[in-house]
């Protein structure tokens, strides 16, 4: 008689995702992060669920009631910190992910890929729209300056930000519908998941060799059901010791102050996971031109498989690449810098040369060094 | 032109011509299209098969140098191994000989098993820049000329 779990209309399919599934013998610790993000969301979620009992989203009431989920729920105070924090996990389990799929070449899996940025802007969006929510001075004047971004959009602009605000400033009625909007998006998030592993079981995974794994596949379980598992404990040990521990290391201080709109912070800033992408928004002294740049630097990553000039796969074996790409690495870390700088001088030249740095990378750069290592490995462009 | 001095540069440019004469799959005389040189197994260029022109060792050193760089040696492997598979490669590994196709599956499983283990190979098993074999590039030549052939079919 066939095995149940082969056979069985659901639980062969949670067989073929988890268990069954023809894995790479040598993948590494870098693939560990989408499984971890997995983690991440159904972590926030219950988190959220948790908080969305006792939070209101009225601007009387709001930063009120996160003080009072901190004080007087039961345990508020734990699922709070987590739930702050394991956004900012989120963020450090997705750039790993993405700087895995860079490295590695996995963007050659287009569709999977094409996905992943999707979901990138959706927890982007979510991460955005939660962290209004406190309604603490960091709160609203982020709102406030992001929202106005979009009143750079020719003809429409104005109109555009009024609709999003649902008034003429960030107010009550925006409040309540990004309170609504971070409630959706995580099951958007979640289905795109779906999608997106749907996608990558078509093909299996890559490998850090790059190389066709075929003629060395091990089953899923127990070699990485195991594994993403002691991923899962480092993670939660990570998020718990940040949560009881140090819980406001990443926030910052203005937002314990209740929002007030007639009081400009002297910095504002977003959190951290954004601060590479403000960078490069203020690396432009126009407006529309800022936005373009930020929204840019974000949307390269769709270009990326169509800039792929190598005949090898990842840069395991490409070591003028394999430069560029921490290049890339250092230069976002100092766009980070630079983003939670002030805008003056010398931060702004600073800025203004890594966000130049950042482009090039991905679009000279990097396949002008693709082309480079096929002529020394006497690779001829035929194809 | 070989018998006089010239500057450095000239040689070069004298180098590069006349070896693109002979590696070129097309002999062409006075715009005549006289011969083919169709792939052959045997035929199988070597990573260091280069003419002794000055010019001609320092690029060759730096090729080498930069073949032991890149350290898909150190895993056993030929250039060849580590092409990335698209549709043509796919098409070429299916036209490879049995004992071609067996020596490449062998490399490529103890690259992925050492991968796994974080390990290379002892230094007396690196493959080495002279002993590559371009295995699969007489088949793969063949199926973008035949794919390209195609093409250019398919627009009339």
């Amino acid at each position: 008689m066939a095995n149940l779990r082969k056979t069985h209309p659901l639980l062969k399919i949670a067989n073929d995702a988890l268990v069954d599934l023809p894995t790479p013998s040598n993948i590494s610790l870098w693939w560990n992060f989408g499984s971890l993000l997995g983690l991440c969301l159904i972590s926030q979620i219950v988190t959220g669920l948790f908080l969305a009992m006792h939070y209101t989203s009225d601007i009387a009431t709001a930063f009120s009631s996160v003080t009072h989920i901190c004080r007087d729920v039961n345990y508020g105070w734990l699922i709070r910190n987590m739930h702050a924090n394991g956004a900012s996990f989120f963020f450090i389990c997705i750039y790993l992910h993405i700087a895995r799929g860079l490295y590695y070449g996995s963007y050659l899996y287009k569709e999977t890929w094409n996905i992943g940025v999707m979901l990138l802007v959706l927890v982007m969006a979510t991460a955005f729209v939660g962290y209004v929510l406190p309604w603490g001075q960091m709160s609203f004047w982020g709102a406030t300056v992001i929202t106005n971004l979009l009143s750079a959009v020719p003809y429409v602009g104005t109109d555009l930000v009024q609709w999003i605000w649902g008034g003429f400033s960030v107010d009550n009625a925006t409040l309540n519908r990004f309170f609504t909007f971070h409630f959706l998006l995580p099951f958007m998030v979640l289905a795109a998941t779906l999608v997106h592993l749907l996608f990558l079981h078509e093909t299996g995974s890559n490998n850090p060799a790059g190389l066709n794994s075929d003629v060395d596949k091990i089953s899923f379980h127990p070699y990485f059901s195991f594994k993403d598992l002691l991923g899962f404990a480092a993670l939660m040990l990570s998020l718990v010791a940040l949560a009881l521990f140090l819980p406001y290391l990443l926030g910052d201080p203005d937002n314990f102050t209740p929002a007030n709109p007639l009081d400009t912070p002297t910095h504002i800033k977003p959190e951290w996971y954004f601060l590479f992408a403000y960078a490069i928004l203020r690396s432009i002294p126009n407006k529309l031109g800022g936005v373009l740049a930020l929204l840019s630097a974000i949307l390269v990553l769709a270009r990326v498989p169509f800039l792929h000039t190598s005949k090898h796969r990842g840069l395991t074996f490409r070591p003028l690449t394999q430069a560029l790409f921490w290049l890339l690495v250092a230069d976002v870390m100092i766009l980070t810098w630079i983003g939670g700088m002030p805008a003056e001088p010398p931060y702004i030249i600073v800025g203004q040369l890594a966000s130049i740095a950042y482009f090039s990378i991905f679009l000279v750069l990097m396949p002008s060094a693709g082309y480079i290592e096929n002529s020394m490995l006497e690779w001829e462009c035929k194809g | 032109m070989l018998t006089t001095i010239q500057p450095p540069f000239i040689y070069l440019l004298q180098y590069t011509f006349i070896k693109s004469i002979f590696e070129n799959k097309y002999i062409v005389i006075s715009g005549l299209v006289v011969s083919h040189k169709a792939p052959r197994a045997s035929s199988h260029p070597n990573m260091a098969s280069r003419a002794p022109v000055a010019s001609g060792r320092l690029l060759s050193g730096l090729r080498k140098w930069y073949y032991n760089l890149a350290g898909f040696n150190k895993l056993g492997l030929m250039r060849d191994d580590t092409r990335y598979e698209d549709a043509d490669v796919k098409e070429a590994l299916r036209r490879l000989p049995e004992e071609e196709y067996n020596d490449r599956i062998f490399r490529i499983k103890r690259a992925l098993d050492l991968s796994m283990k974080q390990q290379i190979l002892p230094k007396d098993q690196w493959t080495q820049y002279e002993q590559d074999r371009h295995y699969l590039t007489p088949y793969l030549d063949e199926v973008i000329r035949e794919r390209k052939e195609k093409e250019e079919w398919m627009k009339k």
